[in-house]
């Protein structure tokens, strides 16, 4: 039986002194992803149907695999970060809610690695 | 915790119905949720036809005429009846609301009225509002300075009052935190629109000295920003406010202090 207070559930252990760093990214990352998802989408159609020698050709250059790798980034993180907010307000009991959060941020840091690094494979070996 | 489909035990079900008077003229039907707790039944949705006729234009007027000559047993807060006090907060017609200041005419079909939605319910249409009165202390809304006490009043320009405008006006009647998913989903830790709004009103209080320890102790991923900016609260408040501003306006602030 809970006899605790009704203010001493609502404070609770108190604020966390946090969440405007999450917040603030998770902005960021949306604005810049307008530009970089403009770009993105008229990269593939100037590629639509190349052939790999073309691809890679349009890779090498510094620009579009910087921009290719930004887009990823931010892609990433943004996603990263939508997905813990989602998984905060609808996954339950806390222990299932923590372990997909680990499991989210792990397979964002390792997809994000693996693309990052295949951009600069075709970059550079073409 | 996240909730898509009610308890076996909370399932509403078909109720009493209560035909109007022989001879009324101008009927409207009124459904209205009914939970007696000493009775360990579901909720049932009873129906009144109320004689239009004979009652005031606001929705508040056919509550009080059922409770007066239909069924004394509907339980309902009630108290100013001029949308000051806050007290006769419902959902009416799918919207949160204050009976006293909805009027019926507004309303096609029938009049469906239940509880505030995701609170426990005491009896009907009263909810059990223990914790956002304790969230509402937990942001210690009284007047914090460090300044010894003035022979007078504490100052105000008028430009630094008409800061508070739009967030004095709030009677704590929780039809915006009520109408908020993230408030019903994590409720127990965010602190809703409303006791943001209240934060707010002293954050932005020019006399007021603890502004810093107030943000310190709002900025937390549960207790502030988990407003998602949906929106509901501006559409449910029934004084017109807009307490998704209100917790904008704090989240600029974090930003001041921070960038």
């Amino acid at each position: 039986m809970a006899m605790r207070s009704a203010l001493g559930r609502a404070r609770g252990i108190g604020s966390a002194k946090d969440g405007f760093h999450h917040w603030w990214i998770e902005r960021l990352s949306a604005i810049a992803l307008v530009p970089l998802t403009l770009w993105f989408a008229s990269a593939v159609i100037s590629v639509a149907g190349a052939d790999y020698a073309t691809f890679s050709a349009f890779l090498a250059k510094p620009w579009n695999a910087g921009l290719m790798i930004c887009f990823i980034c931010a892609g990433f993180l943004h996603g990263k970060m939508g997905m813990e907010v989602i998984v905060e307000d609808y996954v339950e009991p806390r222990c299932v809610q923590v372990a997909v959060r680990i499991f989210l941020n792990i397979a964002v840091y390792v997809l994000g690695v693996i693309s990052v690094v295949s951009v600069l494979t075709v970059a550079v070996r073409g | 915790m996240v909730q898509f489909v009610l308890p076996r035990n909370s399932r509403v079900k078909p109720g009493k119905s209560h035909k109007a008077p022989a001879g009324a003229k101008n009927v409207k039907e009124f459904h209205i949720y009914r939970y007696d707790p000493d009775e360990k039944k579901n909720p049932t949705l009873d129906i009144f036809e109320v004689d239009l006729d004979e009652i005031g234009p606001m929705v508040l007027d056919a509550l009080l005429k059922i409770k007066d000559d239909i069924d004394p047993t509907l339980t309902f807060r009630r108290s100013c009846r001029e949308g000051i006090c806050g007290s006769c907060a419902m959902c009416i017609d799918g919207i949160n609301t204050l009976a006293c200041l909805k009027p019926i005419a507004d309303v096609k079909g029938p009049v469906k009225i239940y509880p505030l939605p995701h609170l426990e319910v005491i009896k009907d249409l009263v909810c059990d509002l223990d914790h956002l009165y304790a969230q509402y202390a937990s942001i210690e809304p009284w007047m914090k300075t460090k300044t010894p006490m003035p022979k007078q009043e504490r100052l105000q320009s008028p430009e630094e009052r008409e800061k508070l405008d739009g967030l004095w006006e709030c009677v704590l009647c929780f039809c915006c935190a009520t109408s908020c998913p993230s408030y019903w989903w994590n409720g127990h830790r965010y602190l809703g629109p409303s006791i943001l709004l209240q934060a707010a009103r002293w954050v932005m209080d020019t006399r007021d000295e603890g502004q810093g320890e107030r943000l310190d102790d709002l900025e937390d991923p549960f207790k502030l920003y988990r407003c998602h900016t949906i929106l509901n609260c501006v559409k449910a408040c029934p004084r017109g406010l807009n307490p998704a501003k209100a917790i904008a306006d704090l989240k600029v602030l974090m930003m001041e202090r921070i960038l």
